[in-house]
C-alpha cells in the first residue's frame, strides 16, 4: 500500500523509536491523524523543544535543560555521597527504588577497550575534578554487572583510592523471590563469591 | 550446517539492531567465528547474562558463511568472575586474538592455552604478567611464528643462562657480540624460563615483556593495543609504592 508523501514521511520518522517497525509506525501515524491531532501537536512541540533545549548537567552529566539538574542543585541531597552510573535511566531506576540521598555522576557509557572507548570518552576527567573538589567522602560504583561495567568500576575504584576516598561497589546476586535452581550460573557464582557474614 | 554445544568463549560483543548481539566467539575446534544472537538483549532469557567475555560456554550455532546464527548457549562453569587488573589483562588476551586470528581457522591448542591463561588470571590475579607472556608464546607458536628459545639462531649452541643475547626478530637469539644488531637484548635465563614455563623472576619478567612486545609489534602493525593503554592509564594515577611498581610492570 502506498501512502501520500507526508504520511509516508511520518511513518518513516516514527520508525526511529525503539521497538517500532513498519507496521506499528503505520498504526501510530494513522491513529494520530485520524483520532488525536491535538495529541500529535503536543508530541511534536514537546519533541522539538526537548531536542533543542535538553543538554547535559554541568555537574553530573545527566540529561537536563537546566545548566545544573534539579538533583544536583537540591539543598536536601547529601553532597558527600556520589553514586556513579552508566546512563541517565540508571539514575531514574535508583531514585525510584533505593531511597539514596546522595548525588550522581553519569558516565554516559562504559570503558570498552576493544571498541576503543577510553577514560576520556566517559567524562572521567570531570569526575576527577569533582573528587578533587573535596566534598565527596564516599563513591558508590553502580556500573552494570557486565565485564565492561566491571572494568569501568575497577578503573574508577583505582582513581578514587589514590585520593584516599572511600569507594564501594553495589552487590550482585540472586534476585529477590528467585529460586537458585533457575538463576543463571554467572549470577549464582557472583553471588557465591560475594557472600557475606551474617 | 549445525554445530551443537561446543566449548567456546565470547571474545567481543556489540549491539546489533534493537535486541540482538553480534558476537565474535572463539571455539575449541571452530577457531574464531562470527555469530548473531537474535533477541539476546531483550527479555529475561538466561542467555542474556551468559553471553559475556570470559565465561566458559557451550555454544550451538547453525549456518555457513561469515556470520552464523547462535541457536543455544549453556554455561560450562568452573571459572569465577574476573575482577580488577586480571580483568583488564583478560581484555588484552581477547584483543590479541581479535587482532591476530583469522575467522574459521581452528586453533585447538591455542584454545587450551587461552583457557589456561584465564584460569591463571583468576587464581593469581595480582601477578598477571607471567600468565600473559606464556599466552603470547603459545599464540606465536600457533600462528607459526614460534620463538627459538633453547638454541642459538645459527648452529646448535645451547642457550646459556648467564650469557646475554640479542633476539633478532627473524632469526632468533644471537650472541650479543656486535653493537649494530637490532633487537631486544636479554639474558639466556629469560629464554630458558620461557621455554620451561617456570622460573620467572623480576629480570625475566622485564626482559620477556620487551621481547614479546618487539615480536608482537611485527604482526600487530601500527595500531596501538587499546587494552594495554587502559592498563597503563588505570595505574598511572596511583602514587603508593606498590602502584609505582605495577605501573612499571604494565602488560
Amino acid at each position: 500500500m502506498s501512502h501520500s508523501p507526508l504520511i509516508g514521511r511520518l511513518i518513516e520518522a516514527l520508525r526511529c523509536l525503539p521497538g517500532v517497525g513498519p507496521k506499528s509506525a503505520q498504526r501510530m501515524a494513522y491513529h494520530l491523524l485520524e483520532r488525536n491531532r491535538d495529541g500529535a501537536r503536543r508530541l511534536a512541540e514537546a519533541l522539538v523543544e526537548a531536542v533543542e533545549r535538553v543538554g547535559h548537567c554541568r555537574d553530573c552529566r545527566t540529561l537536563t535543560e537546566a545548566e545544573v539538574c534539579p538533583l544536583c542543585s537540591s539543598p536536601r541531597r547529601d553532597r558527600s555521597l556520589l553514586c556513579v552510573v552508566e546512563s541517565p535511566t540508571d539514575v531514574q531506576a535508583l531514585e525510584q527504588s533505593t531511597g539514596f540521598q546522595g548525588l550522581y555522576f553519569v558516565l554516559l557509557g562504559h570503558l570498552s577497550p576493544l571498541d576503543g572507548i577510553g577514560p576520556e570518552d566517559i567524562g572521567l576527567d570531570r569526575l576527577a575534578a569533582r573528587l578533587d573538589g573535596g566534598e565527596v567522602q564516599e563513591v558508590i560504583l553502580a556500573t552494570n554487572p557486565t565485564v565492561e561495567g566491571e572494568a569501568t568500576a575497577h578503573y574508577i575504584g583505582e582513581m578514587v583510592h589514590s585520593r584516599g576516598i572511600r569507594v564501594t561497589r553495589i552487590a550482585h546476586g540472586v534476585p529477590l523471590g528467585g529460586e537458585l535452581e533457575y538463576v543463571d550460573g554467572g549470577t549464582l557464582s557472583h553471588a557465591f563469591h560475594g557472600r557475606r557474614e551474617v | 550446517m549445525r554445530t551443537e554445544l561446543r566449548p567456546a568463549y565470547i571474545l567481543h560483543r556489540q549491539p546489533y539492531r534493537e535486541t540482538s548481539l553480534l558476537l565474535e566467539a572463539f571455539g575449541s575446534d571452530a577457531g574464531r567465528i562470527g555469530l548473531v544472537a537474535r533477541g539476546a538483549r531483550s527479555g529475561k532469557g538466561a542467555s542474556r547474562g551468559l553471553l559475556q567475555p570470559f565465561v566458559p560456554l557451550l555454544l550451538s550455532w547453525s549456518g555457513r558463511g561469515d556470520l552464523a546464527t547462535l541457536t543455544a548457549v549453556e554455561a560450562r562453569g568452573g571459572l569465577p568472575p574476573l575482577t580488577g587488573s586480571a580483568l583488564i589483562s583478560a581484555f588484552y588476551l581477547n584483543e590479541l586474538l581479535l587482532r591476530l586470528l583469522q575467522r574459521h581457522d581452528p586453533h585447538e591448542e591455542l584454545f587450551h592455552a587461552y583457557e589456561l591463561a584465564l584460569r591463571r588470571l583468576t587464581a593469581v590475579p595480582q601477578q598477571p604478567e607471567w600468565t600473559l607472556r606464556l599466552f603470547e608464546k603459545a599464540l606465536l607458536q600457533e600462528l607459526g611464528y614460534g620463538l627459538l628459545l633453547e638454541h642459538e639462531a645459527h648452529g646448535d649452541a645451547v642457550i646459556q643462562p648467564a650469557v646475554r643475547y640479542c633476539y633478532h626478530v627473524q632469526q632468533g637469539p644471537l650472541r650479543d657480540a656486535s653493537a649494530d644488531l637490532h633487537g631486544p637484548r636479554l639474558h639466556g635465563a629469560t629464554l630458558l624460563a620461557l621455554a620451561a614455563e617456570e622460573g620467572a623472576d623480576e629480570r625475566v619478567l622485564a626482559e620477556a615483556k620487551t621481547l614479546m612486545r618487539t615480536i608482537l609489534a611485527q604482526y600487530l602493525g601500527t595500531r596501538p593495543l587499546r587494552s594495554r593503554e587502559l592498563f597503563r592509564q588505570t595505574y598511572a594515577g596511583r602514587t603508593d609504592v606498590s602502584a609505582a611498581h605495577q605501573e612499571d610492570e604494565e602488560l
